[in-house]
């Protein structure tokens, strides 16, 4: 992994960036050790936005703890708040009824759409392609809008509860029409933009083999989701989740691990995302969407881990009373930062927030993850 | 009367470029940017006329700088150096001779790039360094490592610029001194008022293509805003100018779109800048279609690193030097 870190390396100076910078969405510190503008290594720290939602967590009755995991994220929250019905749900032996489980997957793919086409307008506005970041806003809001119809918000739209979903988030005949045009409008949109992104020249030269992280070294660093995805290993939550059984997909890779794999990566998944939320609308099934009966008893801690759109997300507590206990909540970027610093050496310092950007960092749920180190 | 014509000539063309100059920012986001990108976009008096007005009102800091003084004054050195250039092409001024030449534009357009490196090595802004953070803590890699703050890369840049950046521009101007033979600014419009403008053939078409590359280099636009690129250096050299100096880099720039349009079209259209000929209507629309081309091809391109800035600079370079073989041909 070090052969991206010469052994003779000179460091001339180094360029600091953050913790407030307008090409991070969000507050880190950047250290960049750069000789005549090309990075020669990078340091990372995360932690100024520290929220503690875990110690918040602790003691809470178990409702409550999971309608506070939807906070930790403000692009994902959908997927922490499932993912934490599943561990309260795993751990109590609840069955959660099949158009519930349908339910719960056509809004993470609605999720993982807004999240992607997110990462894609903000990768383009690092890039200094501010035309090509506004359409695809102006693609993600017809997915805002799906996501407000059926979960009641723009962000807080988390549709999970034990044993089900609420009753807001049923689909009815009118939703399941709004959702067919939206995603047939989205997917005619998303090829255009696809189409002219892949075919301008100079977007090209800027992204490609720019930021590469090689498939031995993203195994090394731990990388998760579609970061790993981009570098050629095929590996994808989704295939083992019970839920998405019944769904047929692909698990896209891309093989050069590079900024331009990582970007078509997420187009190539917002298309798969799209045919299982057809399959979803197409085979919803009839019945309940909620099952309430199910007691409350004391668990041992309990462990799930779930797809997220930037990768695999954990969440784990015990039930003590009806109340959260020892919750640990460990989210994807975590895993990724490794591969943020690491893609940045060896290129221009322009490109050091790209390479940062190409890994989907979302460091808000991240900075209320504890590292624990034994000195 | 003869000086009374000069006297209005002079500061009726000056003050026209002012107010006109004033709107050029504004058209350029609002007609083109926004509507490229969809978008309402602001009004078209907001970044020209009302957020300079608005600056001049402030209050305004002292920057972090060695010298903030000098540095508060760099704008409006900046500036003068601007309205010089654009009074040297005033027909009326070409009396000074060797002053109103291209060889003295060049130099007034120099002063303008190394104005850029001064200001980056003097701003130390808190965006970098001297943000409060615990950097050197336990742990941290490169301790002993020395910081350098962004308007430092900035200020590297412009001299890099200055170096290679700026070829475009002063070979396409050479355009006009190899067809007409003279570096005087009268000589090159008597020549186009015999032969027709420079524009109508092949050398002037490949330089005026230059001439449009170098000006986007000059202004620091999209995709060549290396100087002041959002994904690493954010605003550079123009960092910590806050208040009535920040206004006089907004009025600065819009006055520097101004001049350059109206020196290509002294230079290739042999149309000098005079607010009594009526031929001055072109100077403005060729003042207004250089932003409006410049917002087409900046809102459709990311921002270039070196990697793609040395060989646009080259071969757009090699285009001008074809030009000028032309122009002698």
């Amino acid at each position: 992994m070090d052969d991206k870190k010469e052994n003779r390396m000179v460091i001339e100076a180094e360029v600091p960036m953050g913790t407030v910078h307008p090409a991070a969405l969000e507050p880190y510190r950047l250290r960049l050790f750069v000789e005549d503008e090309i990075v020669r290594d990078a340091e990372m720290t995360v932690g100024v936005n520290h929220r503690g939602v875990e110690r918040i967590m602790e003691g809470l009755p178990v409702e409550k703890a999971n309608s506070l995991t939807e906070k930790i994220c403000g692009i994902c929250s959908n997927i922490h708040i499932w993912n934490s019905c599943r561990v309260a749900e795993t751990a109590l032996e609840i069955d959660v009824p099949e158009r519930a489980i349908y339910i719960r997957v056509i809004m993470g793919e609605l999720e993982r759409l807004h999240s992607h086409l997110l990462y894609l307008a903000h990768g383009s506005e690092v890039l200094g392609h501010e035309t090509f970041s506004m359409r695809i806003f102006y693609i993600r809001e017809t997915i805002m809008d799906l996501l407000e119809m059926i979960g009641g918000n723009r962000v807080q739209y988390g549709s999970a509860v034990l044993g089900g979903v609420r009753p807001r988030c049923e689909l009815d005949e009118m939703r399941i029409k709004k959702l067919t045009a939206g995603m047939d409008l989205v997917e005619e949109k998303l090829t255009a933009f696809a189409d002219r992104f892949v075919s301008d020249p100079m977007v090209m030269s800027r992204i490609t083999g720019v930021g590469v992280t090689s498939q031995k070294d993203a195994l090394r660093l731990a990388c998760s989701g579609p970061t790993l995805r981009a570098t050629g290993v095929k590996s994808d939550l989704r295939t083992e989740m019970f839920e998405y059984y019944p769904f047929d997909f692909e698990v896209i890779t891309q093989d050069d691990g590079d900024v331009k794999s990582q970007l078509l990566m997420r187009v190539f998944e917002n298309f798969e995302a799209i045919k299982i939320i057809r399959q979803a609308i197409r085979d919803l099934p009839d019945g309940p969407i909620t099952n309430r009966s199910w007691e409350m008893q004391d668990t041992p801690i309990t462990k799930s881990y779930i797809e997220a759109p930037r990768g695999t997300l954990y969440h784990s507590y015990a039930l003590e009373d009806g109340r959260v206990r020892n919750c640990v909540i460990r989210t994807p970027s975590m895993a990724n930062i490794g591969a943020m610093q690491y893609s940045a050496i060896g290129h221009h310092i322009t490109d050091a927030q790209l390479c940062v950007v190409q890994c989907d960092p979302c460091f808000t749920c991240t900075d209320r993850a504890i590292e624990i180190i034994k000195l | 009367m003869d000086l009374i014509y000069s006297v209005i000539a002079v500061i009726g063309t000056l003050v026209v470029a002012f107010i006109v100059s004033l709107f050029l920012p504004g058209i350029e986001r609002k007609f083109i940017h926004a509507r490229i990108q969809q978008r309402v976009g602001p009004p078209i008096t907001s970044p020209g006329v009302m957020a300079p007005l608005k600056f001049f009102f402030k209050q305004t800091i002292t920057p972090e700088s060695s010298m903030p003084r000098l540095y508060n004054a760099l704008p409006i050195i900046s500036l003068i150096v601007v309205v010089i250039l654009l009074l040297f092409l005033i027909p009326e001024m070409y009396f000074l001779g060797a002053l109103a030449s291209v060889i003295a534009l060049i130099g007034f357009l120099k002063v303008e790039e190394v104005m850029y490196m001064f200001m980056g090595s003097l701003s130390r802004s808190v965006m970098s360094v001297r943000m409060p953070f615990p950097d050197k803590a336990k742990g941290a890699a490169h301790p002993e490592t020395p910081q350098s703050f962004f308007e430092d890369l900035s200020s590297l840049r412009a001299f890099r610029l200055i170096a290679f950046g700026s070829f475009p521009l002063y070979i396409a101007l050479f355009v006009a001194v190899a067809r007409t033979g003279s570096i005087y600014l009268q000589d090159i419009i008597n020549y186009q008022q015999v032969h027709g403008p420079i524009l109508f053939s092949v050398a002037g078409v490949l330089g005026a293509i230059v001439f449009f590359i170098g000006y986007m280099i000059l202004l620091n636009e999209y995709p060549f805003s290396i100087l002041k690129g959002k994904p690493d250096v954010i605003e550079g050299p123009y960092m910590e100018y806050a208040a009535r100096y920040r206004a006089y880099v907004y009025i600065t720039r819009g006055f520097l779109m101004f001049t350059l349009a109206t020196l290509f079209s002294t230079l290739f259209l042999g149309i000098a800048p005079n607010i009594l000929n009526p031929s001055f209507i072109i100077t403005l629309i060729v003042a207004l279609l250089f932003p409006m081309f410049m917002a087409v091809l900046s809102a459709f391109s990311p921002i270039f690193t070196y990697k793609q800035f040395y060989p646009t600079v080259a071969g757009v370079s090699i285009i001008g030097v074809l030009a000028i073989v032309a122009a002698l041909l």
